[in-house]
Parts: structure tokens; C-alpha cells; sequence
């Protein structure tokens, strides 16, 4: 029963406390106020609360209110219920994926020894770890991660063929086509990392971060494997169908693609479910390659850097501080690399689909392969 | 047609590194980040953001904006215009609509009873400014077209025209 | 048949002709303003001074006749010089008011300064005031500043119309063109002197303030006036005839028109008929079509067409009076033919006609002279004593005096049937079970044969007003309309029709005014 109530709690914290927070406050301060600062605008600042604008927030309470109160069209000769349903389908894996990122460590009961001659490795002493910091403690996370976040091609397939529209189709089926091609290099990417961590739990792997080479350098996946850090991040790009990948939506060729056809709060979910998709992208991307929560040469139970360690406030007070300094090193490398996609989203102008096409398979794919066969040969060489 | 020559242009060979565009996107994103951060400043004099909030902050137009037209006066408070029709002849939306009166003064002879500009259809290129010879009609009321609610209001008529001021340094006034 | 060399072009002109003329012959215009060829040459302009060898002043020339031999330069330097110093003596004391001068775009000042000047005034001191606004005429206006002083309207008053009201008066600079004491200008052409004026002094009171007259378009036409049939430019702009100017016709009325003709363009504006009308109700021609034709069928079948009268109007053209023709005796089987019209008015002996009728000629051309034709008194008369039943009538003029009017519109009450096909609305129109708009002369083309007998085309100049049609296009609507179609889509196919071989119309070469 406690367990329930600790999955719900985490639930509600993780998805509604974080990720909406971050995914609905990001349509509005990272697509509209970064880009009016990128373009020396102002951006939103009509909507105000007596008389502040406060950097454009009431904005987004009034466009949740506009869409609410917007009339849902449906098309005619649309399929209604797979009109209906597709973007639940999309919404849901973008969210569903949340299960498995881990916000920090566990929580362990006893006292949290790191050894430096184990390199780095904190074991816990003297009680055991709680899963109170992802919502799903799991083996094959980064399979789970993976499954889900290629079934909300689905949802946009399913949304563009639904729709009886031409554009609607068009964009369903660029969708597709773009996220089945970047689904593989995204994969194959990652594989390299897998063999140098050994594990798909995630939470494994950012403690694997935690090591260190030589004792001043960690072994974050961003270390171990650039290349891998690089195709990973183009193909999210791609991946979330955001600029300057997002041909699904082109608006200059095909309206608005898959999204077309959709009004009201239909549309705010398909349009949410992208900015979450971005969200979660960003945490993978966190978590794999830039060390998840670990804040280097901070560890439980004081800060080690070479051979020196202090433990400022004494040893309890620390343990805290370090699991709040991790929780803020997490969200913000989050919020950095969501910023960074936002960056390159304004930064980029809009490939041509053959480009895409051709960067996924002919460019994105080899480079993982070899990635991953000079991988195995190093670690089958050491 | 005899001198066409052909010369060949080779086309710019890319070397790896740049065909992968890296350095070309690090050096777009120094760009938007520059920007992106600049505009982050707290100390808003330094920020370089264009926009302008209109109905709060009202523009200054410049003495030689376009805008809105006037009709000049006379010494006597009469309009100078003699209807002689030059700009509504060079008027190439035929915006301007003019009918002339027999003055009482001799000496003036014509002037316009009626003269309607429809700034709906004024395309404010400023030809009727050239055209008129007696510098009757001018664009530097320093206003533009208000809006309006119906066709109606966008008819500025004769006594409307005399009554805006001008931005400029033009004395209104003359004998004739 | 002396030989002339103008500018290095050798030609060859009849004796007696004037350097001017031959240098317009050899294709140089020298410019003047004096000069008009229809009046006498008092060369005082001095602006056509041209360069004769072997003289060594230069020669006016519009007053000097050619000789074999002679070799005359136009353009030379000095005549180029001494063009630019008349024009620069005239505009000493010229207001330049171009901007409210009537005359600006057609004066020839402003074309001669533009062409043969273009340099800026180096008059440095006032100019001196004259009169202006002076209502010289009841038709005319004068201002006195504009004026060059070249007299060719003194001179039309005393060799054309020989009414001898104008004259110079003072000298010098304050020389001004007068009437004499007690006259003014008010013969019956006294807007002609407007026309000839080369500058703004003399403008017509009707056109003045009206339209620039750049913004004008220009039609051929004839002045519908009278029977005369004066050949005049249709100046119009925006759809409405804004005057008429006289056009050269040697053999009509040559340079010249009355002002009472000059008038007539209004008639083509005011209180127009712009619908068909069936008892007072708006109808479109398809209705109307259907309406006519239904009630022409009834009482063709009730009475007969012996008893309809059908009315001609000499105001109509050739080519409406053949289809009225066709369509009376064809479609509807009628030959009760009566001639309508306006009234005879005043006459003098040059170009005004008692006949205010422009085509009665052609009016008995069409049907092989009047006398078949019955008179609007016998048709007041057949009216009164009831032995019509229906009347068709072209345009609602008949030459009544206002007691035979109102008799003639009581008595239409009786008719079972009245189509009235006319241009303006009046009591007839309000009286006829069917009104049928129709166009003037300056919305469709066609043929009026003057009192000389001399055929003379008009052309369309703008659109016909509202839903108006031409004559024979109503004919040929109705004519369908019964089912016996007249079929003629377009004006040149009744034409055609009517003048097998159309005469080769001689276009007069226009000598420069």
C-alpha cells in the first residue's frame, strides 16, 4: 500500500510537477520569449496580472484558457475515433517514458561510503537503497525508454491518416518515415555506450558517471563517447520533429501536417506531447551522456577531488545537501540541453526532406556503426 | 547577341569538416546565443530589442514622414488649393475627387467646392505633392490614416484637410 | 506651279499658297497664333517668322505667299531667336494661371513655350493687371491678363458672323479686347470665338471649372441640334459628355457651330428613362421582352394591325429607322406609318435650320420619301375620333403646341395598347403601358443624312446609360421576342443592308487652325 502511495506521489511530482510544468511553460518562454530575445524582440507581454507582465507567464494561463474554450472541429468523413483517440496517443508515451528516469540516486537507509580505490563507488553501509527518486526502479530501462518513445509514431501516423486531408496524410506519413530513420541510428548510437557501461538500468548507468579516470576526470558517456553524444543528440533532434527537422509540420509545404485538422485542446496535446517529447529527449540525453545527477567530485558523503575530501556541514547535513545539489544538477542539465534544442531550433533553418533522409541513412547510420564497431574493439583491446 | 561569352565558374569544393556543417552551425548558434544572452540583460539600455510598443509608446514620425494630407491656407484663412486638378489627373489610386466653384475674388477666380480624398484607396506614394503647383496640398500632417470603423470615415473632405497641422517647417500663408 | 525648297525639302504648291500652308504641306509646322485659316491674315503675332533667303529680315508666314525659287528656313537660329522672343513678349505680361486657366492642356501657349521656348522669365517687375472675369457675352467669358491680343476673335465677329461686336481697345500694354459700347458678345456662334481663342482669354461659361480637358476622351459625332447636322468632337469623360466642339467639315459647317447646337450634349444627361418601365413598374429586357411580345400578340389578334399606328421620329438614325421599317411591316404587319419630331424653330442663313430634326432626310430615305407617311395632326385627330387601338412610337418628341399636348395625351387613355421607345423620362413615358429606355447618339453609332443630303456617321462614344439600348436593338429584342427574329447582332450589318455600297467616306485633310 505504501508503495502505491509512493508511486502515485512520484508520479504526480515527476509528470504533473516537472514535466507539464516544464513541457507547457517551455511553449511559451522557450518558442516565444527566446526566440523575441534571439530576434531582439520582446515577445509576449500584453497578458498581464496587475499590471505585470511577469516575463510573459500570464500568457500561457490564457492560451490554456483559449484552447479550452476553442470550438473542437472534427472533419468531416475523418475516422472520429481515431481522430479522437491519436493524440492520446501521442501525449501518453511522451509521459509514460518518465517512469524510468532517475531523478537521483536511491535513498539509502544506512551511511553512504565512497571508494576512491574502487574508483569512486559508493556503497551503501549499514542499511539499503529506496527507490525515492525515479518513479520505476528498472533493469531494462533504457529498452522500456526506447519501446515507448517509438510507439508515439503511432500517434502521429494514426493523426495524419485519420484526419481525411491530404496535408494531414502527408505530414502522418514524413513522420513516420523520418522517425522509423532515426529511430536506428538513435539506437545503434547508444550501443556503444551500453558496452562501456554494461548495464540498461538507468540509474546504473549514471552511477557508472560517477567514476572517475586518473581521479580528476568523469566518466561521463559525453567522455567515453563523443561521437555517440553527437549522433544522439541530432537524432533527438529529429526524433522530436522539432526545427530544423520538423518536416512533418512544414508549414510552408504542408499546413500544418499531421496537426492540421486539429483544433481546441487537441491540438494543445499534440502540440504538448511534442515540447514533452523535447522534455524527455533532453533527460535521456541528461542521463546517458552528460552524467544524469552526478555533480562531479560531489558525492555522498563529502567532496573528493584527487586526494583531498572535506565534508562541509558534517556528514548528515551533507548527505542532504548532496541529494538536493544532485535533484538541482539534474533538472538543470535538463533544462540546459532543452534550452540547447531551442538554440539550434532558432538557430537552423528547415532541411529539405531528401536531406533528411539522406543525413539519417547514409550520414547518421554508418557513423554509429563504426562508432560502435571502434567501441568494441578498444574495450576488446583493454 | 553576337558578344555572349561563356565563363565557366567552378563550384566551391568543401573540405569534410565544413561539409558536415559543424563549424557553420557552432558559429550560428554563437550568434543567437549573443543575442539570446545580450537580451537577457538587466540593465535594459544595453539590450538591443527593436519592438516597438505602440499604443503605449507612440512613435515621433519624422518631419518627412508620408502621412496623412493636409490642405493649406491662404493668409486669410482660405484654402490655397485652385482646384486645377493636377493631383487628382496624377493620382494613380484616382483617390482624390474635386469640384470646382467660381470664387467671389477675381483674382482667385477657382476654387474647390468640393474636395474629398478617399484614404482608403490612397496608396501614399505622394505624387499629388509633386503635381500641385501651388503647394495646396502637402503629406506631412505627421499622422497616418486613422482607422475606421466605416468606409465613410476614410472620406476626408475639404474643411477636415484645412484643419490638421503639419510637422514640417512650411509656413502656411501666401497671397495666392 | 512654283517650286518651294522649305528646310531642304523641295515642294511643289499652287500659287498664291502661303509659306505657312506650305511648310504644313512639306510636313514643318511654324508655329502661330493669329493665323486661322478660315479668316482673314493680319500677321501680327509674329510668331510664325520664318527665314527666306535672300531677305534679310525674316518673314511672317502665314501672310507671305510662296514664289518659284524660294528657299525657306524654319528652324534656323535666328528664327529659333525670334521665336523665343515673341513668346517671351508675350508671357511679359501673361499670368501664367495655367492651373485655373480653362485652357491649359489644349492652349497653344503653353504648347509653343513647352515646344519652341522652355526658358525661365527674367521679368523682374510687376505685371500688369487687367481685367478679369469679364462677362463679355452671355455664353462667353474674358479675362484680360490671358489675352495675346491676336484678334481672331474680333475677326471671326466681323468676317464670319459679321456682327461686329468686338474691338481692341486702349494701347500698349493695356490694349484689352472689348465689346463696343452697349453691345456684347451674344450672336448665335459666340462660343466659337472661345474655340479659336489660342489662349484662356476667351472661355465658354457652360464648360468652365467642368473637366480638365486633358482628362477628356474624343468621340466623332454630329451635333443632333438641327437638320444641319454640324460635325463636332463628343468630348466626354467618365460616361458623360462634358461639351462639343466643332470638327472641320468643309462641306457643313467648316470650323464652326452654334451655341444653342452646343447645348444640345445636356439633353443627353437629363432626366434619362435608364429602365424599361411596364405600368410604372422596373422590369429587366427579358421580362420586358416577354411583356411586349405578349401584349403585341393580344391586340394584334383582338384588332388587327390596321389599327395600330406606328411612329417614326426624325430623331432617330438610319440605321433605327430601317429596323422600324422591317419591324413594323414584317413583324408586325403594319404600314400606318406617322411622322413624329420635334417642332421647327428659329433659322438663319448660315448654319442653323428651322428643321430641329437631325435626320428627316434620312427619315425619307429610309421610307422612300414622306409623303406615305401620315402627320402628327392626322394622328391626333385618328386618336380623337377612335379609330386607333394601339400606338408604337419611337421617342416622345411631336411637333404639338402645348393645347394639341395635353388633347394628345388625353386621348391616349382610349389605347388599348401604347409602347413608347424614348430616351428621357416625361408624361408621355408616365402614360405608356410600356416604356422602352434608348440611348443617345453618343452611346451607339449610326447615320444621320443632314438637309444637304450629305450621310454622316457618328460613333459610339462611352457605354449606353443605365440599361438603355439603342432603337434597332429593341426592334431586334421584340422581333425575336414574336418570333420572327430580324437578325442583326451589330450596327455595320444594317448598314450593310442599307447602303449596299457604302460611298468612300473622303476624309478632308485638316488644314492647321
Amino acid at each position: 500500500m505504501a508503495e502505491i502511495l509512493l508511486s502515485v506521489v512520484k508520479i504526480a511530482v515527476i509528470v504533473f510537477g516537472f514535466v507539464m510544468l516544464v513541457a507547457s511553460l517551455m511553449t511559451l518562454l522557450g518558442d516565444r520569449k527566446q526566440s523575441a530575445k534571439i530576434q531582439n524582440r520582446i515577445g509576449p507581454n500584453q497578458a498581464r496580472f496587475f499590471g505585470f507582465s511577469l516575463a510573459g507567464i500570464p500568457h500561457f494561463l490564457a492560451d490554456g484558457i483559449k484552447m479550452i474554450l476553442k470550438e473542437n472541429v472534427t472533419p468531416a468523413q475523418s475516422n472520429k475515433f481515431l481522430h479522437t483517440i491519436a493524440p492520446g496517443l501521442v501525449f501518453v508515451p511522451a509521459l509514460v517514458g518518465w517512469a524510468v528516469v532517475p531523478f537521483m540516486d536511491h535513498y539509502c537507509t544506512g551511511t553512504v561510503q565512497t571508494l576512491p580505490q574502487m574508483n569512486y563507488t559508493e556503497v551503501c553501509v549499514g542499511g539499503e537503497w529506496k527507490n525515492y527518486f525515479s518513479i520505476m526502479h528498472f533493469n531494462s530501462g533504457l529498452l522500456f525508454a526506447f519501446a515507448i518513445a517509438a510507439v508515439s509514431v503511432y500517434g502521429a501516423a494514426i493523426a495524419g491518416w485519420a484526419s481525411n486531408s491530404k496535408f494531414s496524410l502527408l505530414g502522418g506519413l514524413r513522420s513516420s518515415a523520418q522517425m522509423i530513420s532515426y529511430e536506428v541510428s538513435m539506437g545503434l548510437s547508444l550501443a556503444g555506450v551500453l558496452m562501456i557501461y554494461g548495464t540498461l538500468n538507468l540509474n546504473e548507468m549514471v552511477r557508472m558517471q560517477g567514476n572517475m579516470f586518473g581521479d580528476w576526470l568523469p566518466m561521463w558517456g559525453v567522455v567515453v563517447q563523443p561521437l555517440a553524444f553527437f549522433l544522439f543528440f541530432l537524432a533527438g533532434l529529429a526524433e522530436t520533429k522539432r526545427a530544423p527537422f520538423d518536416l512533418p509540420e512544414d508549414e510552408s509545404v504542408i499546413v500544418a501536417g499531421y496537426i492540421t485538422e486539429y483544433s481546441s485542446m487537441k491540438f494543445a496535446m499534440m502540440q504538448l506531447s511534442e515540447y514533452a517529447a523535447t522534455v524527455f529527449i533532453a533527460a535521456l540525453i541528461a542521463v546517458i551522456f552528460l552524467g544524469g545527477w552526478q555533480v562531479p567530485y560531489v558525492y555522498a558523503d563529502g567532496i573528493r577531488f584527487l586526494d583531498n575530501h572535506w565534508v562541509p556541514f558534517g556528514e548528515d547535513a551533507w548527505y542532504w545537501i548532496s541529494i538536493f545539489l544532485r535533484i538541482g544538477a539534474m533538472v538543470f542539465k535538463i533544462l540546459f540541453l532543452v534550452w540547447l534544442q531551442f538554440m539550434m531550433r532558432w538557430t537552423l533553418p528547415r532541411f529539405r526532406y531528401d536531406q533528411v533522409m539522406t543525413l539519417g541513412w547514409k550520414i547518421l547510420l554508418p557513423l554509429s556503426i563504426a562508432n560502435l564497431f571502434v567501441t568494441a574493439l578498444v574495450l576488446a583491446i583493454l | 547577341m553576337g558578344n555572349v561569352t561563356v565563363k565557366n565558374v567552378d563550384r566551391i569544393k568543401q573540405t569534410l569538416w565544413e561539409k558536415s556543417y559543424i563549424p557553420e552551425i557552432l558559429r550560428g548558434l554563437s550568434v543567437t546565443t549573443s543575442h539570446f544572452f545580450r537580451n537577457l540583460n538587466p540593465n535594459k539600455e544595453k539590450r538591443t530589442i527593436f519592438t516597438r510598443e505602440y499604443p503605449e509608446v507612440i512613435t515621433e514620425y519624422p518631419e518627412r514622414y508620408r502621412g496623412l494630407h493636409r490642405l493649406m491656407l491662404r493668409d486669410d484663412g482660405q484654402v490655397r488649393c485652385v482646384a486645377c486638378m493636377c493631383c487628382s489627373t496624377i493620382c494613380p489610386a484616382d483617390c482624390i475627387h474635386i469640384e470646382a466653384g467660381e470664387h467671389d475674388d477675381p483674382t482667385i477666380e477657382k476654387y474647390p467646392t468640393v474636395f474629398v480624398i478617399d484614404e482608403l484607396r490612397c496608396i501614399v506614394c505622394g505624387l499629388c505633392v509633386e503635381a500641385c503647383p501651388c503647394d495646396a496640398i502637402r503629406m506631412d500632417s505627421g499622422r497616418h490614416i486613422p482607422p475606421s470603423l466605416e468606409r465613410d470615415e476614410a472620406f476626408f473632405d475639404r474643411d477636415l484637410l484645412m484643419e490638421l497641422g503639419g510637422l514640417s517647417e512650411a509656413k502656411q500663408g501666401g497671397q495666392r | 506651279m512654283p517650286k518651294v525648297t522649305i528646310n531642304g525639302t523641295e515642294i511643289e504648291v499652287e500659287k498664291g499658297t502661303t509659306l505657312l500652308r506650305a511648310a504644313a504641306q512639306a510636313g514643318y509646322e511654324v508655329p502661330h497664333f493669329c493665323y486661322h485659316p478660315a479668316l482673314s491674315i493680319p500677321a501680327n503675332c509674329r510668331m510664325c517668322l520664318v527665314e527666306v533667303e535672300g531677305n534679310w529680315k525674316l518673314q511672317p508666314a502665314c501672310y507671305s505667299e510662296v514664289t518659284d525659287g524660294m528657299v525657306v528656313n524654319t528652324k534656323s537660329d535666328r528664327v529659333v531667336k525670334a521665336q523665343k522672343a515673341v513668346l517671351e513678349f508675350i508671357l511679359v505680361n501673361h499670368p501664367v494661371d495655367c492651373p485655373i486657366c480653362d485652357q491649359a492642356g489644349e492652349c497653344k501657349l503653353q504648347d509653343y513655350y513647352m515646344a519652341y521656348d522652355a526658358q525661365e522669365s527674367r521679368l523682374r517687375t510687376e505685371k500688369q493687371s487687367k481685367v478679369k472675369v469679364f462677362p463679355i457675352g452671355p455664353e462667353v467669358l474674358y479675362d484680360g491678363e490671358r489675352c495675346i491680343l491676336c484678334t481672331r476673335c474680333v475677326r471671326f465677329c466681323e468676317e464670319i458672323t459679321g456682327t461686329n461686336e468686338l474691338t481692341i481697345v486702349q494701347r500698349g500694354d493695356s490694349a484689352e479686347i472689348r465689346t463696343f459700347p452697349g453691345r456684347e458678345l451674344d450672336n448665335d456662334y459666340s462660343v466659337c470665338t472661345a474655340d479659336i481663342c489660342p489662349v484662356g482669354a476667351l472661355t465658354s461659361r457652360d464648360f468652365r471649372f467642368k473637366c480638365r480637358v486633358w482628362l477628356l476622351s474624343s468621340t466623332d459625332s454630329v451635333c443632333t441640334g438641327c437638320s444641319r447636322g454640324c460635325n463636332i468632337h463628343l468630348e466626354h469623360f467618365r460616361n458623360e459628355i462634358q461639351r462639343y466642339r466643332p470638327r472641320y467639315n468643309p462641306q457643313v459647317n467648316d470650323y464652326w457651330m452654334c451655341d444653342a447646337g452646343r447645348l444640345t450634349y445636356k439633353e443627353a444627361h437629363e432626366d434619362r428613362l435608364l429602365r424599361p418601365m411596364n405600368n410604372g413598374v422596373q422590369l429587366n429586357w427579358h421580362a420586358v421582352g416577354e411583356a411586349t411580345a405578349d401584349k403585341l400578340r393580344r391586340v394584334l389578334k383582338d384588332d388587327g394591325a390596321a389599327t395600330m399606328a406606328f411612329v417614326v421620329s426624325p430623331q432617330a438614325s438610319c440605321e433605327d429607322l430601317f429596323l422600324a421599317r422591317e419591324f413594323a411591316t414584317k413583324v408586325l404587319g403594319t404600314t400606318n406609318f406617322y411622322l413624329g419630331g420635334k417642332a421647327d424653330g428659329d433659322s438663319d442663313d448660315f448654319l442653323i435650320e428651322a428643321d430641329k430634326n437631325p435626320n428627316r432626310e434620312g427619315l425619307s430615305q429610309v421610307f422612300g420619301g414622306l409623303d406615305d407617311l401620315k402627320t402628327a395632326v392626322q394622328l391626333l385627330q385618328d386618336l380623337e375620333e377612335g379609330t386607333l387601338s394601339s400606338l408604337y412610337m419611337m421617342e416622345s418628341h411631336l411637333p404639338f403646341d402645348s393645347g394639341e399636348r395635353t388633347r394628345f395625351i388625353d386621348a391616349l387613355d382610349q389605347l388599348d395598347l401604347f409602347i413608347l421607345q424614348a430616351q428621357h423620362r416625361s408624361d408621355l413615358a408616365a402614360k405608356a403601358h410600356l416604356a422602352l429606355p434608348t440611348c443617345s447618339h453618343a452611346e451607339t453609332s449610326g447615320t444621320f443624312v443632314n438637309s444637304q443630303g450629305i450621310h454622316q456617321r457618328f460613333d459610339q462614344a462611352f457605354a449606353p446609360h443605365g440599361q438603355s439600348l439603342p432603337h434597332w436593338q429593341i426592334f431586334t429584342r421584340l422581333s425575336k421576342a414574336l418570333d420572327a427574329p430580324l437578325e442583326y447582332t451589330f450596327v455595320h450589318q444594317v448598314q450593310k443592308e442599307m447602303f449596299p455600297a457604302p460611298e468612300e467616306e473622303d476624309d478632308a485633310a485638316q488644314p492647321a487652325e
